[in-house]
């Protein structure tokens, strides 16, 4: 027996998967005639790899962080200034007030 | 030899039609070159999932092609070239995540009088063989194609093929104890 005969026996051509027509044709028809990794790349679009879309969680954790801390900071700094305004106000409130009763006890002596 | 006519005229026909958007038609295309396809990938990669992944690319590359294919021949030559340079750039890009036969499912041929043994352990060789060698010798007796159509085929200059040939022969004939 030959090594050429041995060869192409071991070589003959074998069924495709069952049903392996209709996985083509679903994906034909399903529009999905982009969608293996090689595909992709010879189409010349993105290829999505797995340390890709850990990186872009951690950058938009990063950021999603950071706006909140941001905004955090804002609001203290928001109800700091509001305490504020408010002790000025009571404490010109009281000013007045205690203005006003030393205006009262002014005249009350100068009309004696 | 009319009846052989009639045939080529028919899958012209067949041709036509899946390029004129006929689904049937091209689920016809499909049908009659499957095999082959699968196969090309199958005795390179010896890996069910992954030969059988190849051939639907290659199917959907086809679909999108269908207008460049000129005739039914030029469809046998576009097939055979798109599968196996796919087979070499995967493996290229992938590495070879080759799997071991014993591991492989033995997939189902026409009986003959070969020792199925002696053809597994033949295939066992050939899945060792550097990528160009081990797909020059698939088109080679798979296929049963001359050197300077495997060499239209993987781009290679007839005579490089000729010397992957030659290689991949000394190779398996020393693997499987065979005298030159």
């Amino acid at each position: 027996m030959s090594l050429d005969n041995d060869l192409r026996n071991a070589l003959r051509r074998v069924p495709a998967p069952e049903g392996f027509a209709d996985r083509v044709l679903a994906r034909v028809r399903g529009g999905q005639t982009i969608v293996s990794v090689s595909e992709r790349r010879q189409a010349g679009l993105p290829v999505l790899h797995w340390w890709r879309g850990i990186a872009a969680t951690f950058l938009l954790a990063a950021m999603l962080g950071g706006w909140g801390a941001h905004e955090m900071v804002e609001r203290r700094r928001e109800a700091a200034g509001q305490r504020a305004r408010e002790q000025v106000l009571l404490a010109l409130r009281i000013t007045g007030e205690k203005l006003a009763h030393a205006e009262r006890g002014v005249r009350h002596i100068t009309s004696e | 030899m009319s009846a052989l006519l009639t045939e080529v005229g028919e899958s012209e026909d067949v041709l036509r039609r899946a390029q004129e958007g006929d689904g049937d038609a091209f689920a016809a295309l499909v049908s009659e070159h499957e095999s082959m396809v699968f196969s090309i990938a199958w005795h390179f990669f010896s890996d069910r999932n992954r030969s059988e992944e190849i051939a639907q690319d290659v199917f959907l590359q086809l679909y999108r092609n269908l207008g460049k294919i000129e005739t039914c021949a030029h469809l046998l030559f576009w097939l055979r070239q798109v599968t196996s340079r796919r087979c070499i750039d995967e493996v290229r890009r992938a590495g070879p995540r080759r799997i071991s036969l014993d591991d492989a499912p033995e997939l189902p041929v026409a009986p003959s009088s070969h020792d199925p043994l002696a053809s597994r352990r033949l295939r066992e060789s050939i899945s060792t063989l550097p990528p160009r060698q081990r797909m020059v010798v698939t088109l080679r007796y798979q296929e049963d194609l001359d050197p300077s159509e495997i060499g239209r085929i993987v781009g290679l200059p007839v005579n490089t093929i000729k010397s992957h040939l030659h290689r991949a022969l000394l190779a398996l004939r020393k693997k499987m104890g065979v005298e030159t």
